[in-house]
């Protein structure tokens, strides 16, 4: 887990994509967040599906919430 | 650079500060904490894409508003569609939909498909991804472009197909299977083949050529290798105003599963 300047930001895997854009990833640690995909990543229409390791930045205000900011090449 | 924009009020009180970092990049700070991003890029049809991420509205909306003041009109913006509150969000700050995008899950079984059968016209033959001379596909391609650029113009298309700054979409020649008629290309089709699930980029045919089935052979060629590959589906953007491209891809069992919205403000 990193602390940058942004926030908290942690490697995971999405297990599920939801219907409402966001996606279930779950931590090393087990925990589970609802992330949604980070304008930046929309914008380069990457497509993120389930099993994809992703780099989750943490909402400060609610750490079960997060944005997707990169997908890791498989 | 580092324009600083005005200070507002942020969500905890402490002032707001959004600040341009580079020609491309914006950030929000408040109480010491960067809140909040900005990012602009140009895509290669010239337009100017925008982003912005924030974990409140009210910093969206000044990352939003400093950009527009920055960058010059028309700015662009996408959204998933059932992301309703960034969609809102840009609304707020000006932006109108303009194009929406269908992603499609595309079956690759013949069975469901109903292109077991399918072979191309009389005199067509595919040339299969991997066997495509580059020359003549380079060729083909620099038809097509122009085709596209004297009729719907590359804005209309998905963004996968952009032409490069080459004025090429051939990135990979490997990834194409062709349509082939007296020696010479006439349709082709690029395929990404990613393991976790092949992309279909580009699905086009020449248009003194069209309607006569080429297309429809292509896809059966290219569906039926996944197939055989033990892929099951693959993914495929199709523009909602590409009524025959949405016909193909649906009357071959293909699903809707999502939409991309673009807006822009002018």
């Amino acid at each position: 887990m990193a602390k940058t300047a942004d926030g908290i930001e942690v490697e995971g895997t999405v297990t599920e994509c939801l219907r409402n854009a966001t996606f279930r990833v779950e931590l090393p640690n087990g925990h589970i967040v609802l992330a949604h995909i980070s304008g930046k990543v929309r914008k380069n229409h990457i497509k993120i599906l389930p099993h994809d390791r992703v780099l989750v930045e943490l909402s400060p205000y609610d750490l079960t919430r997060g944005r997707i900011r990169y997908r890791y090449r498989s | 650079m580092n324009p600083v924009h005005s200070s507002v009020p942020g969500t905890d009180g402490h002032p707001l500060v959004v600040t341009r970092l580079s020609d491309t990049q914006w950030h929000a700070v408040e109480d010491d904490r960067v809140v909040g991003h900005g990012d602009a890029a140009r895509r290669p049809d010239g337009r100017l894409f925008v982003s912005v991420d924030a974990w409140h509205g009210a910093v969206f909306d000044h990352i939003a508003a400093a950009m527009a003041a920055d960058l010059p009109a028309p700015l662009h913006a996408v959204t998933d569609e059932a992301d309703h509150e960034t969609t809102t969000a840009w609304q707020r700050a000006g932006f109108t939909p303009v194009r929406r995008e269908w992603g499609h899950l595309v079956p690759t079984d013949p069975q469901v498909t109903g292109l077991g059968t399918v072979r191309p016209p009389a005199g067509v033959t595919i040339v299969p991804a991997g066997e495509v001379e580059e020359g003549p596909l380079r060729a083909l391609d620099a038809v097509i472009s122009a085709e596209v650029e004297a009729g719907i113009g590359w804005p209309a298309m998905p963004a996968q197909v952009l032409p490069r700054p080459a004025c090429s979409t051939v990135l990979d020649p490997s990834k194409y299977a062709v349509a082939r008629q007296d020696g010479r290309y006439v349709g082709l089709l690029r395929i990404a083949p990613l393991l976790r699930q092949p992309r279909i980029g580009l699905l086009a045919v020449r248009a003194d050529h069209q309607r006569r089935g080429i297309a429809r052979a292509l896809l059966a060629h290219a569906l039926g290798t996944l197939h055989r590959n033990g892929t099951a589906t693959a993914w495929a953007e199709v523009a909602e105003s590409n009524t025959a491209a949405t016909a193909l891809f649906e009357g071959i069992g293909a699903r809707r599963a999502g939409a991309t919205l673009e807006l822009v403000r002018h």
